[in-house]
C-alpha cells in the first residue's frame, strides 16, 4: 500500500499558472507532512494518523445522494473532475472547468488561490485532479439552486472558486460521497456587495475514507451568507473554514448538524473574523454521538479593532448517546473592539432524563421518547432552511443514521 | 382498581414511603393530603414508574396486575395518567404532534388502529376549546413559554385525551389562581366516570372545594396517618396538619 505521502505528489498536473500559485504551499506541506494531533488545531483530527490506516472503499456500498431528487441543475466532480455532462446552468452564470487548457477568464486568474493560504488548500491548487469555478453576475438572481456534487473513488485534489457578484443571489447544494482515502478539497468562495449565497452542505463518506475542505470566505459591504451543515462524518471528516467579514453590515448564520454513528468523526473549525462596523454573525452547531463516535467543534471569532456594532453568537450542544463518544466543543472569542455584542455557550449531555421520563410517561417507549427529543434537538438548525424540499432530503440523510445509532422511532 | 400495600420506597437511599397502603375503587376520587416532604411527589412518581424511585418492599396492584413490572409506557397503555406538579418544557416538538406521537402509542401498544393527523386534530380541538387552549398553544413548543395555569390546562387535555382508567393529578393547583383553579377543576369533574379513577394529590384544601373527593388520606413521614371524608379536608383547613400527625406518631 502507498504511504501517505504519496497523496501529496499525485493528481494530473493542473496548468502551470495554477500549479505556481500552490507550489509554496505545498513544499511547505511535504516538508512538514500532514497535521497531526501535536498541531493545536488539529488536535481533534489527526489526518497523518487516518492516511496511515485508510485504505478508501472504492468497491463497496455506494453512498446515494438525496438532492439528485430535486432535479436542479448541477455539478459533478468525480474524482475532482467535472463530469463531462451537459448542464444548462440557469441564464448568465459563468462556468469555467479548472482542468482546462484554455486560458481561464480574469476573474479567475485574479481570485484563484488568493484566500486561502494554507497547506492543504495549496496542495489541492498545486495537485489538483480539477475543480470548477462559477461566477453569478451583477444583479442575477438565480431562481433555481445549483447542485455541486462530490463523489469520489480514488484520492484526488480538487478545487472550487465561487464568485457572487453585486447584489445577486444564489442558493447552492453541496453535497459529498466519498469512498476514497483522501479527498483534499479548497473551496474559495467571495460575496461583492449586497451578494447573497444560500449554501446546504451536506457530507457522507465511508467509514474508511477521509474528507478534508478547507472553505475561504470574504464578504464584502451588505452581503449575506447563510448556509446549513449537515456532517454525518467518516473516518475522518473535517470542514475548516476561513470566513472574513470585510465589508460593513454584513450578516452571515450558519447552522450545523453533526450526527455520527458507530466510530465516525467529524470535526469542524470555524475562523470567523469581523473586519468592519455592523456585521452580524451567529454559529449554531449541534452533535449526536453514537458508540465510539467523535465531533470536534472548535469556533473561533475575531472581533478586529474598530469593528464597532459587532454582533456575534456562538452555540455548539452535543448529546452523547453512548459513554464511549467523546464531544470536543471549543468556542473561542478574541475581541479588540470597544463596542460590541458577543455571547458564546456550549453544552455536552445525554438527552434530559426529565423529558424523557414525560413522553414515556405518556406512552412513547423508550426508543421513540429519544427520537422524538433528537429530532428536536436538531430542529432549530434545520428549521431555517427556506426551502421544505431541500430541509426533507436532508433529514432523510440525517434520519437514515439516527436510525443506524439506532433511535429512529 | 388499585390497591397498594405496605408500600416502601426509597430514592437515593433514603426511604421516603415507608408503609404506605391504599385502596382505590373503581369510579372513585381519592385525596391525598399532607405537609410538605411527607412523600406526596414519591406517591406519583412510583405509580407512574420513575426511574430512581426504588420499591424496598410492599405491592402495587392496579386492574388486577402487578403494576411495578411495568415500564411507564406501558402503565400509560394500560390507562395510567400522572399530571405532573411541574409538567416538562419540550423545545422543538409541537404540542399537537407530541399528543399524536403519545396517542398513537398507547393505540398501538393496545392493537388498537393509530389516528391520522386530521383526526387528531379534530380530537384535540373538541377538547382544548372548553379547557381555553388555543389554537396557537397547539402548534407551539410543548409547554415552552406557557404560563402556569396554561401547563396544568393543558394536562388536562391529555388527560381527556388519553382517557386513563387512573389518573393522579400531582398538586394540580400548585402556582394557580382562582380563576385558573376553577377552570382546570371543571375539565377534571367532567372526566369523573364509573370506570375512572382518580387520586387527588393536594396540600392545600382548596382544590378539594371544586373537586369533591369521596374519600381523603393524610400523608405523612412516608406513610398514611388518617381518613375519613371530605369534611377530613375542612378540617385540615382549619386546625392545621400538625394535631393530626401528632395524634398518629
Amino acid at each position: 500500500m502507498s504511504t501517505a505521502e504519496d497523496l501529496l505528489h499525485t493528481g494530473r498536473p493542473p496548468a502551470s499558472w495554477i500549479a505556481m500559485r500552490g507550489a509554496g504551499a505545498l513544499e511547505q506541506l511535504r516538508h512538514q507532512g500532514f497535521p497531526h494531533r501535536r498541531f493545536e488545531d488539529w488536535k481533534y483530527s489527526d489526518l497523518r494518523e487516518a492516511l496511515s490506516a485508510a485504505r478508501g472503499a472504492a468497491a463497496g456500498p455506494q453512498i446515494g445522494n438525496p438532492f439528485v431528487v430535486l432535479g436542479c441543475p448541477s455539478l459533478e466532480l468525480i474524482d475532482g473532475g467535472l463530469a463531462a455532462s451537459t448542464v444548462q446552468l440557469p441564464a448568465g452564470i459563468e462556468l469555467v472547468d479548472l482542468s482546462s487548457s484554455t486560458p481561464p477568464p480574469r476573474w479567475v486568474e485574479r481570485l484563484l488561490g488568493t484566500l486561502l493560504h494554507d497547506g492543504l488548500s495549496g496542495a489541492a491548487l498545486a495537485l489538483m485532479a480539477g475543480g470548477v469555478a462559477l461566477r453569478v453576475p451583477s444583479g442575477i438572481v438565480a431562481e433555481e439552486p445549483i447542485g455541486l456534487f462530490f463523489r469520489s473513488y480514488n484520492s484526488h485534489h480538487a478545487r472550487v472558486l465561487l464568485v457572487v457578484e453585486e447584489g445577486a443571489e444564489l442558493t447552492l447544494l453541496e453535497h459529498h460521497a466519498h469512498h476514497s482515502r483522501l479527498a483534499n478539497i479548497g473551496f474559495e468562495i467571495f460575496l461583492e456587495k449586497g451578494a447573497t449565497l444560500r449554501h446546504v452542505r451536506l457530507a457522507q463518506g465511508a467509514d474508511d475514507a477521509a474528507l478534508v475542505q478547507t472553505l475561504g470566505l470574504s464578504q464584502a459591504e451588505g452581503s449575506r451568507y447563510q448556509a446549513h451543515f449537515a456532517d454525518l462524518g467518516a473516518r475522518l471528516s473535517r470542514l475548516e473554514m476561513h470566513l472574513s467579514l470585510d465589508g460593513v453590515a454584513t450578516q452571515t448564520e450558519m447552522r450545523g448538524l453533526q450526527v455520527l454513528a458507530r466510530g465516525r468523526h467529524s470535526d469542524v473549525t470555524t475562523r470567523l473574523s469581523h473586519r468592519a462596523e455592523r456585521t452580524a454573525s451567529a454559529q449554531v452547531f449541534k452533535q449526536v454521538l453514537g458508540a465510539k463516535a467523535r465531533a470536534a467543534y472548535q469556533g473561533r471569532i475575531t472581533v478586529t479593532k474598530g469593528a464597532d456594532g459587532t454582533d456575534s453568537r456562538q452555540s455548539a450542544k452535543a448529546v452523547l448517546l453512548d459513554p464511549s463518544a467523546e464531544a470536543d466543543l471549543k468556542p473561542e472569542l478574541l475581541i479588540f473592539a470597544d463596542d460590541v455584542q458577543c455571547a458564546h455557550g456550549a453544552a455536552i449531555g445525554d438527552l434530559d432524563a426529565d423529558a424523557l421520563f414525560y413522553l414515556r410517561s405518556r406512552g412513547l417507549d423508550e426508543r421513540q421518547a429519544r427520537s422524538l427529543l433528537l429530532r428536536a434537538f436538531l430542529e432549530d438548525v434545520i428549521a431555517t432552511i427556506g426551502s421544505e424540499a431541500v430541509k426533507s432530503c436532508l433529514l432523510s440523510a440525517v434520519d437514515d443514521v439516527l436510525a443506524d445509532i439506532g433511535v429512529a422511532g | 382498581m388499585l390497591d397498594i400495600k405496605d408500600l416502601h420506597v426509597a430514592v437515593e437511599g433514603k426511604e421516603i414511603l415507608k408503609g404506605l397502603s391504599l385502596h382505590v375503587g373503581e369510579g372513585e376520587v381519592h385525596a391525598i393530603m399532607g405537609p410538605n416532604g411527607s412523600g406526596k411527589s414519591t406517591l406519583s412518581y412510583v405509580l407512574a414508574g420513575r426511574d430512581g424511585y426504588d420499591i424496598t418492599s410492599g405491592s402495587i396492584i392496579y386492574k388486577g396486575e402487578d403494576l411495578t413490572a411495568m415500564p411507564p409506557e406501558a402503565r400509560a397503555a394500560r390507562g395510567v395518567f400522572l399530571a405532573l406538579q411541574y409538567p416538562v418544557e419540550i423545545p422543538g416538538v409541537t404540542t399537537v404532534n407530541f399528543l399524536k406521537a403519545a396517542l398513537n402509542a398507547q393505540r398501538r401498544a393496545r392493537s388498537e388502529s393509530e389516528l391520522d393527523a386530521m383526526a387528531v386534530l379534530r380530537l384535540v380541538r373538541d377538547k382544548a376549546r372548553s379547557l381555553n387552549i388555543s389554537e396557537d398553544m397547539l402548534r407551539r413548543a410543548l409547554n415552552v413559554g406557557f404560563s402556569g395555569g396554561e401547563k396544568k390546562r393543558l394536562e388536562v387535555l391529555q388527560m381527556a385525551l388519553f382517557e386513563p382508567s387512573l389518573a393522579i393529578l400531582d398538586e394540580t393547583d400548585s402556582g394557580l389562581d382562582i380563576d385558573a383553579l376553577k377552570l382546570v377543576a371543571e375539565g377534571v369533574n367532567h372526566l369523573r366516570a364509573p370506570s375512572r379513577s382518580m387520586l387527588v394529590i393536594t396540600h392545600y384544601q382548596r382544590l378539594l372545594t371544586y373537586i369533591v373527593p369521596d374519600r381523603v388520606h393524610v400523608l405523612a413521614r412516608g406513610r398514611i396517618v388518617a381518613e375519613g371524608g371530605k369534611e377530613l379536608a375542612l378540617e385540615l383547613e382549619a386546625k392545621g396538619y400538625g394535631h393530626i400527625v401528632k395524634d398518629a406518631a
